[in-house]
């Protein structure tokens, strides 16, 4: 009699010889021209980075040699004088997307939740399906809605019934324009939510069975699960997703420039209209002279990848660490 | 002075007698279970909330853009160059061909590009390696319009490293080529390193040539995930416009040279969507649902792909 322990084959030992056998291959007319092409793919894409970088440091370099560092939270708006107020671009960046991220966490987190846990399986299939597909709205079409559809709206009844709220109003007073920074928030969360779903998701469907069992086990309730085992095992690819949505919010323009009113003014006001960096480099660009004024705006850019960059590998460091954890 | 020990937590409890205590017990279990349960109802309730608040605007953005841009929609539309302003009719054809020709263009640029360095980086571990895998990092995260600023610099100001000295298609393709890049590497990479490494180290048991095992192996069986990867890269870019602003810049010609200016959809939608006049709006919406459309169909395009060549492999 057989037992199954026996019927297992020895684990393959290594072939001698195979390793220096690849070794002589790889100096084969063929293994060269391959590693050509794997060096050449490796070096185009080096280069392209390189490029990018050395192209906006040297575009920018006349605005910093002109204006200095403090270029980087001036307040001042001068066209005459070439110089944009990048202080106020980036607290308008910082605010647009903090009012995203806030409308965007909790409802992509708890929606992320749904499809994942607490949902039937034949109905968040599809539904999964579906958020992934909307994530690849174009952003043009975001930015026309918010414009033609939203702003009216804002202005006529969601602006004016924000500022009768009691202690909120604090944040809603001024005119009810339309164009403000909260409808670019808003529009802002619109776009980022489907990658908030979709990165949580996946995150969440990484969590062990066992973990979840182990939860129920212990007579935990299906929210119980959610919220003890769950979210806790996610939490790094959570985190991860609200970085990448970050960025994300951050480095839009286009809809952003359509919904948010362009004022170069210090914003009083989530109702108040202003401007992003991404708005304001859209904005000036094209008509920015070469010389000063066009190296100004190309100072916007540099200071916009900066802090993208940032933020983004971040997040790439936070998903990859929890790749690795989960491996472990 | 005297110290005396406090009375042991839920000591009096046991003055009762044993049936009342089990009793109590039971029903705040029940009790407990009742609130829990409770809870746990709510807090699914709120989720499925958030789903719906999640999709809502998102659906309500498609069916609003595919009820007004219907009404323009028709032959004429898709086939029609754009008229003179304030001239009725008119279409968008030659937007739609210079998107596609501005998106294979970029394609064709960083599709061989992407694989090869996923490629790259498939085989090397080390100090290289990690250094490009930090570039496609940051390069995901670079805002588009940065990209198209850079192409700006590079392709058309003068002075520029390799400038043609005026607004041109290919800058733009360059610009989204460069756009496609990190995803490309990234969806190309995990799409081979998912194929079994037995797979591989039986080829290379067999003696063939690495080059012939990647070609006839790895990219093989990677393929239905290469597709796919592909696919949406294509459909991120054929939406963008911020790269497209001040490199292909917009034609009202039917344009396909890539060295003159070319027009794209996403350039008609921003041209005209922002526009007081109804007219132009109009357009800007009919031509949002083909650019819509056509993401959609791209999009479905590469799961579909995937799904049909995966059953194929089986």
């Amino acid at each position: 009699m057989t037992t199954l322990l026996e019927e297992v084959p020895p684990p393959l030992a290594p072939v001698p010889g195979v390793a220096e056998a690849l070794g002589r291959r790889r100096r084969r007319p063929g293994g060269r021209l391959y590693a050509a092409l794997r060096w050449g793919g490796a070096l185009v894409f080096g280069a392209v980075v390189v490029a990018l970088v050395a192209t906006l440091v040297s575009g920018s370099s006349q605005a910093f040699g002109h204006f200095g560092l403090s270029l980087l939270w001036s307040d001042h708006y001068s066209p005459a004088k070439d110089q944009y107020p990048t202080g106020v671009f980036i607290v308008g960046t910082l605010i647009t997307t903090a009012v995203a991220l806030v409308l965007a966490v909790v409802v992509g987190v708890a929606t992320a939740a749904f499809l994942s846990e607490l949902a039937p399986r034949v109905v968040a299939a599809p539904l999964s399906v579906a958020v992934d597909l909307i994530a690849a709205v174009p952003s043009i079409v975001v930015g026309l809605w918010g414009l033609l559809v939203l702003t009216p709206a804002f202005s006529h009844h969601v602006e004016p019934f924000l500022k009768t709220i009691p202690v909120l109003e604090w944040f809603f007073h001024g005119a009810a324009l339309g164009p403000s920074m909260l409808l670019a928030g808003v529009v802002l969360a619109v776009m980022i939510v489907p990658t908030v779903v979709a990165l949580s998701r996946s995150a969440m469907t990484a969590v062990a069975v066992a973990d979840r069992e182990a939860a129920r086990a212990l007579g935990a309730t299906r929210w119980q699960v959610v919220r003890t085992a769950v979210i806790p095992g996610a939490r790094t690819g959570i985190e991860a997703s609200l970085t990448l949505a970050m960025g994300r919010a951050m480095g839009e323009t286009i809809a952003v420039a359509m919904v948010i009113g362009n004022s170069y003014t210090v914003p009083h006001s989530l109702l108040a209209p202003g401007a992003t960096l991404g708005s304001a480099i859209i904005n000036n660009f094209g008509e920015a002279a070469p010389g000063l004024d066009r190296s100004s705006v190309v100072a916007l850019v540099l200071v916009l990848v900066l802090i993208t960059a940032l933020v983004n590998v971040g997040g790439q460091l936070l998903l990859r660490a929890r790749t690795r954890s989960a491996r472990r | 002075m005297t110290v005396t020990a406090p009375p042991a937590p839920g000591a009096e409890e046991f003055t009762e007698p044993i049936g009342v205590r089990r009793r109590l017990v039971r029903q705040r279990a029940r009790r407990s279970l009742v609130r829990r349960r409770l809870v746990s109802r709510g807090a699914v309730v709120v989720c499925a909330l958030a789903l719906a608040a999640s999709l809502a605007p998102l659906v309500g953005l498609v069916a609003y853009t595919v009820g007004r841009g219907w009404h323009v929609l028709s032959g004429a539309f898709l086939t029609h160059e754009p008229t003179p302003p304030g001239v009725p009719g008119g279409g968008i054809a030659n937007a739609i061909v210079g998107s596609v020709v501005l998106v294979a263009l970029g394609a064709a640029m960083a599709v061989p590009v992407g694989v090869a360095a996923a490629l790259f980086l498939l085989e090397r571990r080390g100090r290289i390696a990690g250094a490009l895998r930090f570039g496609a990092d940051v390069l995901t995260g670079v805002p588009s319009i940065a990209i198209g600023i850079v192409a700006y610099g590079l392709l058309i100001a003068p002075g520029g490293l390799l400038s043609l000295g005026h607004y041109s298609g290919l800058s733009g393709s360059v610009a989204l080529a460069v756009l496609m890049l990190p995803i490309v590497v990234r969806a190309s990479e995990s799409a081979m390193a998912a194929v079994p490494s037995e797979l591989r180290e039986a080829g290379l048991a067999l003696g063939v040539r690495r080059s012939r095992v990647m070609r006839s192996v790895v990219l093989r069986s990677a393929l239905p995930g290469l597709v796919t990867g592909n696919l949406l890269a294509v459909a991120r870019a054929v939406g963008e416009t911020a790269p497209l602003l001040f490199t292909a810049i917009g034609s009202q010609l039917f344009a396909l040279n890539p060295l003159q200016p070319v027009a794209a959809m996403p350039l008609v939608i921003y041209n005209d969507g922002t526009q007081p006049f109804p007219a132009a709006q109009q357009i800007a919406w009919g031509t949002a649902l083909v650019l819509l459309a056509l993401v959609l169909v791209l999009s479905v395009a590469a799961r579909a792909v995937a799904a049909f060549l995966n059953r194929r492999a089986r």
